[in-house]
């Protein structure tokens, strides 16, 4: 209860975090509601179906957005390939959070050789450059899930998770705070749960943005080169299919239009809610990144 | 897997040849020498373990390119026969495939390092790798640098702007388009570029490098063709990369601003933008010239792409197109080549700043 009127608080101190929220909110709530919105669309029949409707229709009051090469609703299918990356972000965001901190936990607290070793590694890991992998990855293992291409993102997402969350537990864990803890001979897993996570809370959630961000991208990047999961459609295959079918000569604008701008959308917020966030912590960036 | 050795030891040891008071003593009546010493080796094993993730990244992946390589002889009808043991052995060693994951590793690595050598390209076999990514890395060094460059002055000096008219509405516009685009992929931007300026308007070329009418060389038709074929791509990158940088540039400026010697400046009746350029932007462009090096991993990154709906001659299509063709030794040079100059620009710039920046004391 107290953790949840100071993350409120929080929320409304900061603009930035607030309208990040609100933004991110919104495009949720659209992608939960997208069965519903298949629905009323095709009413009976489904709308992403091969051949439900005409090909290439422009944009009107039946099909607000047209129809593509086969005949689906474009407005329906960008819906739910909106749900499908926010999945894809959600997936690679808990996991690299989760491995990212741990990381950090390990490395920050107990120091010395662990450290230097998961230190090392990880800035190691930073600099190699992750999209050829994550291309490689995708092409070798063929019928790939949303889950498993979730999985081969964050092995690459947790370094930077894992590098900001190490800092701060450095700087905590010399706190006269922790020190008693210690003294009163608390073990370190419950100083570490009850004394440290609560404050690094906003870092985690830093790291958890910034991961969900790459990962989005790193599943348009994938789409668009062609090597996606099968079975589902997210917004990168959408712009990925109006590059392939020649949408862009044939003035079907909202094929790669609206699943830009809603990705542009979605980078916006989480990266909102970032800076929000890093302001909150540190207050001498407050009013440096804003107004 | 990881660096275990710690790497001044290593190090230390060469260098004493020469001194007679002990290692120790020297370091510690050189602490820029020590500092440098102590890099160089942290250089040396990130390089060596980045590496070594990458080989065995790509070695334990699956997928057979000694039989894609076969296949495909065979259907230029290069020969008809069913490929013998003893063919299949000769490439194995060709392609440094004979031997368990230890050997290969060893003689890769050997080779790498001793001789630049990353062993044949599968797709233009015999070519060696290393003779394929040479030829397209002139095209992403020249259109990934110039336009990396170019955002990171534009940001700089749009930030340093935005910054210092803090509260004007022009400085909020700026910020907050920062805030929302500063994350957003390269990709995109040449999307609705390639929209606008080549499908609708047909005004810019939407493929390739250059007029494949016109012969490569220095002419000045070649010149202005390659630049007006860049001119897209380019642009896409410099877009977003300027957005990224005025977002930082913002943030180191403005903790400054209420420094002393900045009302002491003012005090003085020097003009604002005198006081802009000599006093307030000197403290920035520094921190600004790291955080350069380390993003260079990272347009890498985001480069692939846009050089993939250009069709554009680099190192990102050649990747492409060698992953598609499972041609390793070309995937690998590739990955290589992008680790190398990242750790070796950071590892410059560590190096450099100290010498430019007399607050900056990496060494105790």
């Amino acid at each position: 209860m107290r953790l949840l009127t100071a993350v409120l608080r929080t929320i409304r101190n900061s603009r930035r975090l607030a309208t990040g929220l609100v933004i991110l909110g919104l495009l949720v709530l659209l992608a939960l509601f997208s069965p519903l919105i298949a629905k009323a669309i095709g009413g009976s029949q489904d709308p992403i179906e091969l051949a439900a409707y005409d090909k290439w229709l422009v944009p009107g009051p039946d099909h607000l957005l047209g129809t593509d090469q086969f005949g689906r609703d474009v407005f329906a299918m960008v819906v739910k390939a909106l749900a499908v990356s926010l999945q894809i972000g959600a997936i690679a965001g808990v996991i690299s959070t989760v491995v990212g901190v741990i990381v950090a936990f390990v490395a920050g607290y107990k120091g010395g050789w662990i450290d230097g070793i998961l230190s090392t590694f990880t800035g190691i890991l930073l600099v190699i450059p992750t999209f050829p992998l994550l291309i490689a990855l995708s092409a070798y293992a063929k019928n790939v899930s949303l889950f498993q291409v979730g999985v081969m993102i964050s092995i690459f997402s947790w370094p930077f998770a894992a590098k900001t969350i190490r800092s701060q537990v450095l700087s905590l864990r010399t706190r006269p705070y922790v020190d008693l803890a210690r003294v009163s001979k608390a073990r370190d897993i419950e100083i570490i749960v009850t004394e440290l996570l609560p404050n690094l809370l906003p870092f985690i959630g830093v790291g958890f943005a910034s991961s969900a961000l790459g990962a989005i991208f790193g599943l348009v990047g994938l789409e668009i080169i062609g090597l996606g999961p099968g079975g589902v459609i997210d917004l990168g295959q959408i712009i990925f299919n109006a590059i392939g079918t020649g949408a862009l000569t044939l003035g079907a604008w909202p094929m790669f239009v609206v699943p830009i701008a809603l990705l542009t959308l979605l980078f916006a917020a989480l990266n909102m809610v970032n800076i929000g966030l890093e302001e909150v912590y540190n207050p001498r960036l407050r009013g440096v990144a804003g107004e | 897997m990881t660096a275990e050795a710690p790497p001044v030891v290593a190090v230390d040891k060469s260098q004493d040849s020469a001194s007679r008071t002990g290692v120790r003593a020297w370091l510690s009546r050189h602490p820029l020498a020590a500092y440098a010493i102590r890099r160089l080796g942290l250089y040396v094993v990130e390089l060596w373990g980045a590496l070594t993730i990458a080989f065995f990244f790509f070695r334990l992946m699956p997928g057979d390119p000694i039989q894609t390589l076969i296949q495909s002889l065979q259907q230029n009808y290069i020969y008809n026969a069913q490929a013998s043991a003893e063919i299949i052995a000769r490439y194995k060693h060709e392609f440094g495939l004979d031997g368990n994951l230890l050997t290969q590793y060893l003689v890769y690595m050997q080779k790498l390092v001793l001789h630049g050598d990353l062993g044949p390209s599968l797709i233009n076999y015999p070519t060696p790798a290393q003779t394929v990514i040479l030829r397209s890395l002139p095209w992403t060094i020249g259109l990934l640098g110039i336009s990396a460059v170019l955002a990171w002055i534009l940001g700089m000096v749009i930030g340093a702007i935005a910054g210092w008219r803090r509260g004007k509405l022009g400085s909020a516009i700026a910020t907050n388009l920062s805030i929302a685009l500063s994350h957003v992929p390269y990709f995109f931007v040449a999307l609705i570029l390639v929209y606008i300026f080549a499908y609708s308007m047909g005004v810019l070329p939407a493929r390739s490098a250059y007029d494949s009418n016109i012969n490569p060389g220095i002419t000045p038709e070649f010149i202005g063709s390659v630049l007006k074929y860049g001119l897209l791509p380019g642009l896409s990158i410099v877009i977003i990369g300027t957005f990224s940088w005025i977002l930082s540039t913002r943030m180191l400026m403005i903790p400054i601003l209420g420094e002393d010697y900045l009302v002491y400046a003012e005090a003085k009746g020097l003009k604002g933008r005198r006081i802009l350029t000599r006093y307030a932007l000197r403290n920035c462009y520094l921190p600004q010239i790291t955080a350069f090096g380390i993003s260079l991993g990272f347009i890498f990154n985001g480069n692939v792409l846009v050089e993939q709906l250009f069709n554009y001659p680099g190192l990102g299509t050649t990747l492409v197109t060698a992953i598609q063709q499972l041609d390793f030794n070309t995937i690998l040079g590739v990955t290589d080549i992008a680790i190398f100059s990242v750790l070796t620009a950071v590892l410059l710039l560590d190096l450099l700043l100290p010498l430019l920046d007399p607050r900056v004391k990496y060494w105790k």
